[in-house]
Formats: C-alpha cells, sequence, structure tokens
C-alpha cells in the first residue's frame, strides 16, 4: 500500500508515461476541506473490457512479466478511496486516452499523508521518454503550473543531478510560497 | 525561500555549470537507475531517490546521471537500483532505502567497492566480501 498520496499519484503519472502519452496533466488540488487530483493522459487507453478488470488487484495485461498475476496500482488508489470515503474514477477509451480522478475529505483520519511533492514532482517530471508534463498545483485560490518541456529547455538534461537538485530547488521554492499563499 | 521564476533557475544553471566544467570535464561515466514501478514506490522509491541526490550534491560526486524505470520485475527486493559505472561490474541493489543510498554513492560511485550487502544480482563471487 501507498505510504503518501504524492506516491500514488506518482503511480498514476508512471502508468500514462508506460502507455505511451505524449501529454499527461496532473492536476493536484486542495482546499481546506477536500483535497482532489487527476491524471489525463492521451495514451493507449483502455478498452471497457480491461477498464472493468483494471481495479482488481490480481489482473494484469501480462505483457510486461508474463509470471505475475497481479497489477497494484490503480486498485491501490481506489482501496484508499475506499477507505476514506473518497472517490475514485477512471475514464478511459481505447487509442484515445485515459482520465483517472480521486478526492477525499482533508481531515478523514485514515487519509495518508500528503507527502513530499517537490521530491514526488521532480521524479515524475525526470522520468524517461519525450513526453510533456503538465502540472497545476492548486491550494484555495492560488496555484502554480509546471510544464516538463519548459523544465528541460531551462535546465537541459534531466538525468543530470545537479540539474535534478536545481529542478527540486525551483519546485520546493513553488510549494513553498503556496502554503504560504494558502 | 525566495519564490523563483523560471529565469531565476536559468541564472542558477548557468551558475552551477560553471563550476562544474571546471571540476570534471571527463564526462558522465556512471549510470543510476531507479526502478519506480508501484511496488518501487510503496517500497520507498522517492526516498531513495531523494537521497541519491541529496547524498550526489553533498560528496560532489557530478560524473553520475539518474535515470528511473517502471518495474524491474524484482518486487520483493524494492527498491531495486542499478548501477552501471566503468571499471565497475553493472549491478542490481535491493532493498535501497535511504542509508542504503548514500552509502552506494559513497561507495559505489565515489570510492568504487561494492555496496556487498545489498547486492540483488551478484556479478561474480569472487568479488563481494562477505
Amino acid at each position: 500500500m501507498h505510504a503518501t498520496l504524492c506516491d500514488l499519484i506518482m503511480d498514476l503519472v508512471q502508468n500514462s508515461v508506460e502507455a505511451g502519452a505524449s501529454e499527461v496533466e496532473l492536476t493536484v488540488r486542495e482546499t481546506g476541506k477536500q483535497i482532489a487530483f487527476s491524471v489525463k493522459d492521451n495514451g493507449k487507453g483502455m478498452s471497457r473490457d480491461v477498464q472493468a478488470k483494471a481495479t482488481d488487484p490480481f489482473y494484469s495485461d501480462g505483457k510486461k512479466h508474463a509470471h505475475r498475476r497481479v497489477g497494484l496500482g490503480l486498485p491501490f488508489l481506489f482501496q484508499t478511496a475506499d477507505a476514506v470515503g473518497g472517490r475514485a474514477t477512471v475514464e478511459s477509451e481505447e487509442g484515445r486516452g485515459t482520465l483517472v480522478e480521486f478526492r477525499a475529505a482533508a481531515d478523514h483520519v485514515d487519509l495518508p499523508p500528503f507527502g513530499d511533492f517537490a521530491a514526488a514532482a521532480t521524479m515524475m517530471i525526470s522520468q524517461a521518454g519525450s513526453f510533456e508534463l503538465r502540472i497545476a498545483r492548486e491550494i484555495d485560490s492560488d496555484r502554480y503550473t509546471l510544464s516538463r518541456t519548459e523544465l528541460e529547455e531551462t535546465l537541459g538534461d534531466l538525468n543530470d543531478t545537479q540539474n535534478l537538485m536545481l529542478m527540486k530547488t525551483y519546485i520546493c521554492s513553488q510549494e513553498e510560497d503556496l502554503r504560504k499563499a494558502g | 525561500m525566495a519564490k523563483l521564476t523560471l529565469d531565476d533557475l536559468r541564472k542558477l544553471r548557468d551558475e552551477k555549470k560553471q563550476a562544474m566544467n571546471q571540476r570534471d570535464a571527463e564526462g558522465k561515466t556512471a549510470q543510476v537507475i531507479i526502478g519506480m514501478g508501484t511496488c518501487g514506490i510503496a517500497a520507498g522509491a522517492k526516498a531513495a531517490f531523494d537521497a541519491f541526490l541529496d547524498e550526489m550534491d553533498k560528496t560532489g560526486v557530478t560524473h553520475a546521471t539518474i535515470k528511473q524505470t517502471g518495474c524491474m520485475g524484482l518486487c520483493f527486493s524494492e527498491p531495486t537500483v542499478e548501477v552501471k559505472m566503468e571499471g565497475m561490474p553493472d549491478v542490481v541493489y535491493g532493498n535501497v532505502d535511504e542509508d542504503t543510498a548514500r552509502r552506494i554513492v559513497r561507495d559505489h560511485l565515489k570510492n568504487k567497492t561494492l555496496v556487498s550487502d545489498h547486492i540483488f544480482d551478484k556479478p561474480s563471487t569472487d568479488i563481494i566480501k562477505d
């Protein structure tokens, strides 16, 4: 089970990149009452049949690891939503892409801690491949946005540790500013 | 910390780059590859990634790059990290928590000795110390 909400988010974005998406949009929104996030991609999507099975932990398409009969990414999301009286939904169309949404009351006692967003975002942005990841991060009415392409243009190689360190510092400063404002 | 703009970030990068070029001209000779499947994330891949970044920054290791991959199929030993480096055997480390990540940076990347007690895929029995 994932320890923080950021872990759930990372898992979803990793799914999108692995589904061959060239555009991924992540929104993470907090208000005093609610916490919500969504990941929308234009990856390969899922058929109705696969979609129905995707929340079953004992289903995997078996392509990546032929003998492993579990797939826990989405089931973790739904388990967390169930545990906190929240809601998780998946909408997908084969060949078009997938939208995953999650929302829950911010004060539920069983809600996992939010986690370190700057580190999570750095990891998500620096994943291998050529894709655009746009992140919109909102607390109440304040927000900041990140774009993978823009950061890559600014920093250069996203596998370079110095560049990654700088990116994290940059995102930390955005987070701090947002928390102060929010 | 004051809120940075993209322009600030660009400036910081240029400053770092100059310092880096003076220090290290030989380029990147090592790769650290972190598994980031559901299993990796659940086991703490983010903490490991963060520790790698921090320790490399602290110890001035600039010859390594960090990459990520999905599940490597070794879910039971996550977080799993592959390290490839010139003059060293390719090694897969298992159960890489924060401390282990820091040891890999200091011992493997810096001092060229293996962190034997976390090696998942043993390259050859005669080069590992028990």
